[in-house]
């Protein structure tokens, strides 16, 4: 199977669905944004994937109803993307910092509150919870102009949860800040997945994908490429054998065993006590694996996958679709 | 910091129209200027030359009673109480309002394009007619502010300090004039402004194309009107048409004077749809230029 043939989608579309997209095609005049796209986006933290000019940012503007599809339909929540009642249900921190910079971050959150159709008491009230969220509470009455990079994003996403929205769609929200602020941005959008609702995330930054996204959807082209978790995708991948690292004080008569096992594509041995697998099929290969060495009493220290990270699978994925 | 400690809970409350969504277009407009010490100096310029007319139809109401000539001098100066003197007080402060505009512009419309802010607005329970009735009001709010409030003001001091009331009853024109002045400079300037701001984000070009709209098509007006002596080249000067639509509301000027008043009406009507067009297809393009 060839990864970018058609899109794949490896987990079954979620019960409770929040965004949906059939058959959707967006056209810039003569280019072609996104290509038929058929998406489910459910509760959890989804990973958006792709290099420039993938279609990413044609996605997240048709789901928060920035744009309107060519052909086919988006909904969330049940309603068209582009609607009103739509957008109660979506928070969106899009990736650019236009703010006016005149205006404090709490007077900020305020208006986008009562953009939303807040009154002015409520839009007081949500606008200290989402700053608080966004641990902004006691720095919220400064100008925008003096944030720094990680202080604007936090604000740009108390904007986008200031409402309570059932989907939140974040625009590279980890560009630009430090390590600190990164994990405690993670760590929200954990905290948000954990209540119930879906995030999406559109990141450049694979390896934090891998700790942060239950589900990566790969883009290219304006086609979805793959998606699912990181683990059914990289299953599907079977130009790509799963390379794994095993060591063993046993790595030399162990490899000989395996080199016979239909699912083991080639071995190399590294030194005395470790080799690698290249490996078709993994986890009718883990099971097996698991059988023999109990079976066989073998000793095995180390084993791990050197290439089932967003990363790795990243680049095979646009590696088969460069050659498509 | 983890959402017990913040305390958070769902949000279940009643959203309110997408109309009422606007006002806070209008109110962060209104507030960008007023943060903005230059926007300050123009702002002061329309105030000083409201207190001068206050403080005028002050001595005139107090010092009159003592000495006649000191009314016939204020007279000179237009404190009459007529809908021509607050004709010219209101050409005056849409001269400012023109001028804080012709800066405000860039921060008002141009930054929503140049920055990308639109889409803060757009992503939000509002549609695109909101964003645009919202963003016309505030440059209105920003004209009825300096040119229209004051020129009721001056008007209800010129009634209360009148020896009776009767000066409300006999001149009920006059206050519709001074709406009807107001809409015209509001309506015609928002929509000129955000139409010509949606293509021009900068302050400077856009200072230029604002200012050139009324300076230099009043010169050429002027020129071609010489060269072909018909007046109604005239109806290219937008200000000047502007000025006979408000000065008709208030029942001033002259009605035979060429070009007439419904040419000059229909001109700035015509004017208006072209820039509303231009402004929903620029509002439209975000789908192109963000």
């Amino acid at each position: 199977m060839s990864a970018p043939e058609s899109p794949r989608t490896a987990s079954p579309a979620t019960a409770g669905a929040v965004a949906e997209l059939r058959s959707v095609t967006k056209w810039y005049g003569p280019v072609i944004g996104v290509n038929d796209l058929d998406l489910t986006i459910g509760p959890g933290i989804t990973g958006l994937l792709g290099p420039n000019g993938a279609g990413k940012t044609t996605l997240i503007k048709l789901l928060a109803g920035l744009l309107h599809p060519s052909l086919g339909k988006v909904t969330v929540s049940g309603r068209s993307a582009a609607s009103s009642a739509a957008k109660e249900h979506i928070g969106y921190c899009p990736d650019v910092d236009a703010f006016y910079e005149e205006m404090s971050g709490r007077r900020f959150v305020r208006t986008m509150a009562r953009l939303h159709g807040m009154s002015k008491s409520e839009a007081k009230e949500r606008a200290e919870i989402a700053l608080a969220e966004v641990g902004m509470t006691d720095r919220a009455d400064r100008r925008l102009r003096g944030y720094s990079k990680g202080m604007r994003q936090r604000i740009k996403l108390a904007q986008a949860l200031v409402h309570d929205p059932a989907m939140l769609i974040v625009d590279e929200p980890l560009n630009g800040v430090d390590p600190v602020g990164r994990r405690e941005l993670m760590e929200l959008f954990r905290g948000f997945r954990d209540r119930g609702k879906a995030v999406l995330v559109s990141s450049h930054i694979l390896h934090e994908m891998d700790a942060l996204a239950e589900r990566v959807i790969f883009m290219g082209r304006g086609r979805i490429l793959a998606s699912g978790t990181l683990a059914e995708i990289r299953e599907m991948l079977d130009e790509h054998p799963l390379h794994v690292r095993l060591r063993s004080s046993q790595a030399r008569e162990l490899a000989a065993q395996l080199i016979r096992w239909e699912d083991v594509k080639g071995i190399e041995l590294r030194d005395e006590e470790e080799f690698s697998l290249e490996v078709r099929r993994p986890d009718a290969f883990f099971q097996r694996l698991g059988d023999f060495v109990v079976a066989e009493s073998i000793d095995v220290s180390a084993l791990e996958t050197t290439d089932a990270s967003a990363e790795a699978v990243f680049d095979y994925i646009m590696s088969s679709a460069a050659r498509a | 910091m983890p959402a017990e400690l913040a305390g958070y809970r769902e949000w279940s409350g009643k959203t309110r129209s997408p109309w009422r969504a606007s006002w806070s277009i209008v109110r962060t407009g209104v507030l960008m200027i007023l943060r903005r010490w230059v926007f300050w100096l123009l702002i002061g310029l329309g105030l000083l030359n409201f207190l001068l007319n206050f403080a005028l139809i002050y001595l005139k109401a107090t010092l009159t009673i003592q000495n006649e000539a000191v009314g016939q001098f204020l007279d000179a100066y237009k404190v009459t109480g007529t809908g021509e003197a607050y004709a010219d007080f209101m050409e005056g402060q849409a001269t400012i309002t023109a001028l804080l505009l012709a800066f405000a512009g860039a921060n008002l419309v141009g930054s929503d394009y140049r920055q990308g802010g639109m889409i803060y607005y757009l992503s939000r329970r509002i549609e695109r007619r909101h964003y645009i009735v919202g963003k016309l009001m505030s440059v209105g709010a920003v004209v009825t502010m300096i040119a229209t409030l004051p020129t009721i003001a001056l008007f209800i001091e010129y009634g209360v300090l009148s020896s009776s009331l009767d000066y409300f009853f006999e001149n009920g024109r006059i206050l519709v004039g001074i709406l009807g002045y107001g809409l015209v400079l509001a309506v015609v300037q928002s929509l000129l402004l955000f139409a010509i701001a949606s293509w021009v984000h900068r302050a400077v070009p856009l200072v230029m194309c604002w200012l050139g709209v009324f300076v230099l098509l009043k010169l050429l007006a002027d020129t071609a009107r010489a060269i072909s002596d018909d007046r109604r080249w005239l109806l290219l000067g937008i200000w000047e048409n502007m000025d006979r639509v408000g000065s008709w509301c208030f029942g001033a000027g002259n009605p035979d004077k060429t070009p007439s008043v419904g040419l000059c009406l229909t001109v700035l009507v015509g004017l208006c749809i072209i820039c509303l067009l231009v402004i929903v297809r620029r509002v439209r393009a975000i789908e192109v230029v963000t």
